[in-house]
């Protein structure tokens, strides 16, 4: 089990760092994502196997997929089209391939050995973090409905076409 | 959850539904004025809501949250700052080309934020207040987005926040891992049980005060500040210097008060040696600052130095000190950021010392209201700084630290230059950069008025501060 977590931590940490050195933002977003996914494979084996098909549907399926798709349809024109297609050379897949093999084997080889967590049999199922969430932490949640409030309205108003004027003062400060 | 501590928790509640109202009143019709008037209303509304349940107190709220009257003085003086900011931001606004009214749903939350981190008694609701605090600043600081300069900032703010969470995020998890429990209480109790191991439980704390740092922009977290504050539009200056930076502190003596820091002497020597960096290089920084945004973060710098002087004489005294310092320091750089918001217009801030050249040959009220402001922050008598850095000191001198205390004395003088070449600039006889004679918009002309008087009512008269503070603070000890 202890082997299962320093691998998959390790995984986290290539992954990261590779995040932040890339040129290119979708290489940087593929990796991300086996960053996410590591994470994911730590939290099943600290024994929690909701908290980690959460991260994996919603963060590296859900969030990481849009991420991918608005950085895709970013790019129009046929120039754009063409400095893509080189983006996606097969030497770009390899890395984050291997890392995600890892994990999956990972994955296959605690599956496989049965579900002896480093928690000791300790399992946080969704049920526990059903009435965690909403017994003692109640106003947690609501704190964090304020929260994403607060992002949307910002990204609101960050992502909102600028008017005329705005437009014309940025051309001049240019 | 009883009716009872229901209506504790309303004006908590009443400043989490007014965004949600505002943002709702929006979506139908948009108008500045109606926007504002809604703003100003649900603050006045939570304000007064905590005078009929301060008779319930103190309570816990829902596991996370306490409410004593400790918080509830906190809660006011936020309230009453965001409520400033508010009036403040309403004629800075209408004088640029941009859609003025998210900004005011950013504010509202923003102070919803800093009033959980007053009440927050367990890590999460602290971690959920400083985010709920920070998220909406990103915002906020970048709202000119047309000027690159805002953008930058908001960028800035938003990397060292980002950082300055997971410093925090990690010393909340070194403590809990060790303790097992993330409530304050018992976080105190369970570090003096035998079997724990005390390096683990301070190096957890170490990073937690890494964190905090950040937020109060401590020597050596303090990089960021005078950034932020010159690419921030003036009034969100405002509130990142006293709301943001106000809510920390409360949380750290709070803390810190229940973890009992004398009983741990490596955590008294870390926070002495903060304190006398964040004076000295706050305000030795300060000195040749040509630019008055850039010379109001060294000053709040070291101003937070001096507050750590207070926290580290701990007390009862130092408490009420530190309660009356933050009230002080609130009316001065509201009423100093508030001068440079009505005079900025829509191209730029005027943030620099030429733009204030003779200003008080044009408009001597508002020259006037500003020198007040800047001899406040110098603590000068007759003003609310000089009873504020008073009330330090005594407390210092009531610990015995000495050499804190000497130290604050040599930074007050130090700190005496810098704000008296800007009022040296306001009455000399040059003429400067801005137009002729500014006009002072009505309701920023109000707020300034209602601030000086605040200024000179606690300098002159402190003792109704005092016996708030004595009612709400003092009862916390």
């Amino acid at each position: 089990m202890r082997d299962a977590f320093y691998i998959s931590a390790a995984v986290a940490f290539v992954s990261t760092l590779m995040v932040i050195i890339q040129k290119k933002v979708v290489h940087a977003l593929l990796y991300l994502i086996i960053s996410l996914l590591s994470v994911a494979v730590i939290f099943f084996t600290l024994g929690a196997p909701f908290a980690a098909a959460l991260e994996v549907i919603i963060y590296a399926g859900a969030i990481m997929v849009l991420f991918v798709f608005v950085v895709m349809m970013l790019n129009l024109g046929a120039e754009a089209a063409r400095q893509e297609k080189s983006w996606m050379s097969p030497r770009m897949w390899i890395g984050p391939s291997v890392l995600a093999a890892i994990l999956l084997a990972d994955m296959l080889v605690l599956l496989a050995r049965g579900p002896a967590f480093i928690s000791g049999g300790n399992v946080v199922g969704p049920k526990h973090v059903g009435m965690a969430l909403f017994g003692p932490y109640l106003a947690g949640v609501e704190l964090a409905s304020m929260l994403l409030l607060a992002g949307l309205a910002g990204a609101y108003h960050l992502g909102r076409r600028l008017k005329k004027e705005e437009l014309a003062e940025r051309e001049t400060r240019r | 959850m009883d009716a009872d501590t229901l209506r504790a928790l309303l004006p908590l509640i009443i400043i989490s539904a007014t965004p949600v109202a505002v943002m709702l009143v929006l979506a139908f019709y948009r108008s500045h004025a109606l926007t504002v008037f809604l703003v100003l209303a649900g603050l006045a509304l939570s304000f007064a809501s905590l005078f009929p349940a301060s008779g319930l107190l103190p309570r816990m709220a829902a596991g996370l949250l306490v409410l004593d009257h400790y918080s509830f003085f906190f809660m006011g003086l936020m309230f009453a700052a965001t409520f400033a900011v508010a009036l403040l931001s309403y004629g800075y606004l209408g004088r640029k080309d941009i859609f003025p009214d998210e900004y005011y749903i950013l504010l509202l939350i923003a102070a919803a934020g800093s009033a959980v981190i007053v009440s927050s008694s367990h890590f999460a609701s602290f971690f959920l207040g400083l985010e709920l605090l920070s998220v909406p600043l990103y915002a906020l600081i970048s709202y000119p987005r047309a000027n690159p300069r805002n953008v930058e900032a908001g960028i800035k703010y938003l990397i060292l926040a980002g950082t300055s969470s997971a410093f925090l995020l990690f010393g909340m998890a070194l403590v809990y891992a060790e303790l097992g429990t993330m409530e304050f209480p018992r976080i105190s109790t369970a570090a003096l049980f035998p079997g724990t191991d005390r390096n683990f439980v301070l190096a957890g704390v170490a990073m937690i005060i890494t964190g905090i740092g950040f937020k109060l922009a401590l020597v050596p977290f303090h990089m960021w500040t005078p950034d932020v504050y010159e690419g921030a539009p003036a009034p969100v200056a405002a509130f990142v210097a006293t709301v943001s930076k106000g809510a920390m502190f409360a949380l750290l003596l709070r803390y810190f008060t229940i973890f009992d820091i004398r009983r741990y002497g490596s955590l008294m020597l870390l926070f002495t040696v903060i304190s006398i960096a964040s004076m000295f290089a706050g305000n030795l920084l300060a000195l040749f600052q040509n630019n008055v945004k850039r010379l109001l973060a060294y000053s709040s710098i070291a101003h937070l130095g001096y507050l750590l002087v207070a926290f580290l004489a701990s007390g009862v005294l130092a408490a009420a000190a530190v309660a009356f310092y933050l009230a002080a320091y609130f009316v001065s750089t509201l009423g100093a950021f508030g001068v440079i918001s009505v005079l900025s217009g829509k191209e730029r801030d005027a943030d620099m010392i030429d733009d204030y050249m003779g200003l008080a040959w044009r408009s001597p009220w508002l020259a006037g209201i500003f020198a007040a402001m800047l001899l406040s922050l110098a603590g000068i008598p007759l003003t609310a700084g000089f009873i504020g850095k008073f009330f330090i000191a005594a407390a210092g001198v009531d610990s015995s630290l000495w050499a804190l205390v000497i130290i604050l004395v040599i930074n007050s003088a130090i700190g005496l230059f810098y704000y008296l070449r800007v009022i040296a600039a306001l009455y000399s006889r040059r003429p400067g950069a801005l137009a002729a004679s500014p006009k002072l918009p009505v309701l920023g002309g109000i707020t300034l008025g209602a601030l000086s008087v605040a200024l000179l009512w606690l300098g002159v008269y402190p003792a109704t501060m005092l016996e708030i503070i004595r009612n709400t603070i003092s009862r916390f000890f």
